[in-house]
């Protein structure tokens, strides 16, 4: 059978791991610790900002690549972009992921912003924000990462992208969310939501501020395992509800990763979390083993293929010294690192080049020089390590994450095949 | 401190805090916290840990901290290498060093309860039974009443050693020495007993020498000095066995104390301490290495079992996943269902004292429910304490997954 290490648990290493062990593989995960997905706000973003807003994200795809063409988008067609973020969709389920990956949604956000976004938490959807909406936005006094006011002001003030206004209100109501805490995180709120119980308790509280014809904006800790707590929720209160994200711990995120982390272990997937790759073998080309730092010293996992999935600076993926020499930490491939200097003093103005720095891939998402030779037969890369993306200003991440992954997933499955074919291994 | 010993000025001024300026506050270790999840008491590991370090100055700011049950799940899941609790683990022994209570000192004195039970194990049993008897004990040391006690055995492991026939496999695959720590020894025989009989089935000769305990529970209540004298001890014990020969355990806990906490938290920097702990394999994390080198047979028979198998706190802190899993997968007609807890609620001797009772049961509670479940009759787990607490909170019997594989190689 064939053997695949993935290295990262973000959504990149997560989804293609579970594609991979649905496709036959034998799939060890190694991850240092959970991934990012968790602090994500349980969105997918293919591309929200080209650099204006984007309405049609796969639309935008092929003019976005002509005007940046060591991007990863350069690589990946729209047809691709779309089906990966279905499959993700499909997944998990419309339990934790709706929308149109062609259509953007335009959200609010926790500081009261329009964010665009492809797919949502069906909890989320309720807040597109259009011309007309009517927002009472409710927060808890307890939770102090949510600020009503703050978001309804930014919103009432706010030309909406499709054009129009919309009304919003805030208001705080005090609901205990544990006895004997009077500063509890969203978590202790969303688990609190899981118990039937206290959701009556809590719909109350909220239905008595709510004026006919207005929809709920609440923060997103409507229940954490129980994914159908905010439905039953909107129910009890008698209007519409929808979900703002906030800052970690984000439980739409945390939603996503637990649900695509069962998954990869119900395919068969070998989770293993708490440990750093410190170093790989290789030989004819190809690489044979990485060795993982567990307790006690150095085990070698040794696999057909390996699938860097390390995500980007921020992740520590990448290492900068202090002569800004950024080194990749797992392989040491070759980076493709812009000119000049990789860090500029202007905080709020262009993206630092620092960030777009990563690894190049050919067609198949095997990892290449930036001359374009394949470093090594079988080392694949998805996700935030590829170069020339600064996803969090254009809001890519996850369009780039789903497709690279896929892409690199099938590709791996493919080598599978043809080398059992040619009859050289099994 | 004027007096710091060695073990506690290491936790007052290296290595792990040097990982909190990786912090990012990205709030994962948080998520994770099996204790702050049930109690306000606890704020959680990155309050106590990382931020609070940075006000520490010999005193502790934070007193909850001694709520932390040190299972470790918060430095398993942080993404940037931070050592939460290693951290919070020195800090506890910091802040607890000038008035350690008496209660820490004896639960934590493992070999002397298995040496003055065993041989009056029935009365030692009946005793610990005795529910007025515990109650004193709760009042007076500060061990709940309810808390789970091992039971002991009228038969050690050595004893069960001097006395058995010799192996019926020749032992062609070379020898191995074997850790059976305290509880292996005198409460889980019966774990360690198995574990010989399917080392010695796969070809290996089994050398258990003379042990003694690997000072885990006296570290986790800080008592590093003495945790680091009986830590090197059972080293010069293990490596008396031989040299080079790869060390196999049965004690979860045990061997993280060996691979990696002893050196972590206690700061313990010897080559004795080295060589053991990098010689030393978890029993199923063992039978997982020869499985993926091809050299573990896998002529399993069936056996019909749907259990929960809960992988300890401890020995995932180890950072190698669940082999145990792995290898359950192997055999056919098990189901072994990941139990999905972080901890049991026990953590050592944590969930023994009666200020922490509730919130060990309160952490346990989701494990439990599990167990009905899926199996109420029967459940898996790799560790000792764990087991008892399990046993405990479910009446279920709780056995290491090396019991199904003994059967499976038709053993039992």
């Amino acid at each position: 059978m064939q053997r695949v290490v993935v290295i990262g648990a973000g959504v990149a290493g997560l989804v293609a791991a579970i594609r991979l062990a649905r496709g036959g593989a034998r799939v060890a995960l190694l991850t240092k610790g959970t991934g990012g997905l968790q602090l994500s706000q349980g969105t997918v973003d293919i591309l929200g900002y080209s650099p204006d807003r984007v309405e049609r994200p796969l639309d935008a795809l092929a003019g976005f690549a002509g005007s940046h063409p060591g991007h990863p988008y350069a690589q990946l067609d729209a047809a691709e972009v779309g089906a990966a973020a279905d499959y993700l969709k499909e997944l998990v389920g419309p339990g934790l992921l709706v929308g149109d990956p062609a259509v953007n949604l335009q959200l609010p956000t926790a500081v009261g912003a329009v964010r665009p976004t492809a797919l949502a938490s069906p909890s989320m959807t309720a807040g597109a924000c259009v011309d007309g909406a009517k927002f009472v936005i409710v927060g808890l006094s307890r939770l102090k990462d949510f600020y009503p006011e703050l978001v309804a002001q930014n919103l009432n003030r706010t030309e909406l992208p499709g054009g129009g206004r919309l009304s919003a209100r805030g208001v705080t109501i005090d609901v205990v969310a544990r006895e004997g805490e009077v500063d509890s995180s969203g978590l202790t709120f969303a688990r609190a939501l899981d118990d039937s119980g206290y959701r009556r308790r809590f719909a109350q509280a909220v239905k008595a501020v709510v004026e006919p014809g207005e929809t709920v904006g609440l923060p997103a800790v409507l229940g954490l395992d129980d994914h159908g707590a905010w439905a039953e929720l909107a129910e009890l209160i008698g209007a519409e509800v929808f979900e703002i994200p906030l800052p970690p711990p984000s439980v739409p995120g945390m939603r996503l990763n637990r649900t695509l982390t069962q998954l990869a272990k119900d395919a068969g997937v070998r989770y293993v979390p708490g440990s750093r790759v410190g170093g790989f073998s290789a030989s004819g080309g190809r690489v044979d083993s990485v060795q993982l730092g567990v307790a006690g010293g150095p085990r070698d996992f040794r696999a057909d293929a390996f699938l860097l999935a390390t995500g980007g600076f921020e992740s520590g993926s990448l290492h900068a010294d202090s002569y800004h020499q950024v080194h990749e930490i797992v392989f040491d491939l070759p980076l493709r690192v812009p000119e000049g200097a990789l860090v500029h003093g202007d905080y709020w103005g262009e993206a630092q080049p620092l960030f777009t720095v990563g690894v190049e891939t050919d067609e198949r998402m095997r990892v290449r020089t930036p001359r374009g030779d394949v470093v090594y037969d079988n080392v694949y890369a998805a996700g935030g390590i590829l170069a020339g993306a600064t996803r969090w200003q254009e809001k890519s991440g996850e369009g780039i994450a789903l497709a690279s992954a896929v892409k690199a997933a099938d590709a791996i499955l493919a080598a599978a095949e043809s080398t059992t074919s040619q009859g050289v291994a099994s | 401190m004027n007096d710091a010993s060695h073990g506690l000025e290491f936790a007052q001024t290296q290595v792990a805090r040097a990982s909190l300026d990786h912090c990012v506050k990205c709030t994962i270790c948080e998520t994770h916290c099996p204790v702050s999840a049930v109690t306000p008491k606890f704020t959680g590991p990155k309050f106590v840990g990382p931020q609070a370090e940075r006000f520490r100055h010999g005193e502790s700011v934070d007193h909850s901290l001694d709520y932390c049950s040190s299972c470790g799940a918060c430095t398993l899941n942080c993404p940037q290498g931070v050592q939460i609790a290693e951290l919070n683990s020195q800090a506890r022994a910091v802040m607890k060093a000038d008035h350690m209570p008496l209660r820490d000192r004896l639960v934590s004195s493992t070999t002397l309860m298995g040496t003055l039970m065993t041989p009056v194990a029935p009365l030692a049993n009946a005793a610990l039974s005795i529910k007025p008897l515990r109650t004193v004990v709760e009042k007076v040391i500060g061990i709940h009443r309810d808390a789970p006690m091992p039971k002991a055995n009228t038969q050690t492991i050595t004893g069960w050693l001097k006395k058995r026939k010799k192996p019926a496999t020749p032992a062609s695959r070379g020898t191995v020495v074997f850790f059976h720590g305290c509880a292996g020894g005198y409460f889980e025989v019966e774990t360690s007993k198995k574990s010989i009989e399917v080392l010695e089935h796969l070809g290996y000769e089994v050398l258990v020498p003379r042990q003694g305990c690997c000072g885990l529970a006296q570290q986790s209540n800080g008592l590093f000095d003495q945790a680091s004298d009986k830590v090197l001890k059972l080293c010069d014990e293990l490596r008396a066995a031989g040299k080079d020969l790869t060390i196999v355990s049965a004690s979860g806990s045990c061997t993280g104390m060996l691979k990696h906490e002893a050196h972590e938290i206690m700061g313990v920097d010897d080559d004795r301490l080295k060589d053991v702990g990098t010689r030393i394999r978890d029993i199923m994390e063992f039978l997982l290495e020869l499985y993926e080198e091809g050299d573990l047979p896998t002529d399993f028979a069936e056996v019909p079992l749907t259990t929960v198998y809960h992988a300890p706190c401890q020995l995932k802190s180890q950072g190698m996943g669940q082999p145990a899993l792995e290898i359950l997968k192997l055999i056919p007609g098990v189901e072994a269902v990941e139990s999905g807890a972080t901890c049991c609620g026990i953590a050592g001797t944590y969930g023994l004292k009666a200020e922490k009772y509730d919130v060990a049961q309160a952490v346990g509670k989701p494990l439990f429910d599990k167990v009905r479940d899926v199996n109420p009759e029967f459940a898996l787990c790799d560790t000792e304490t764990c087991r008892w607490q399990m046993r405990k909170g479910t009446g279920a019997t709780v056995e290491h997954p090396i019991f199904v594989v003994h059967q499976a190689y038709g053993l039992s």
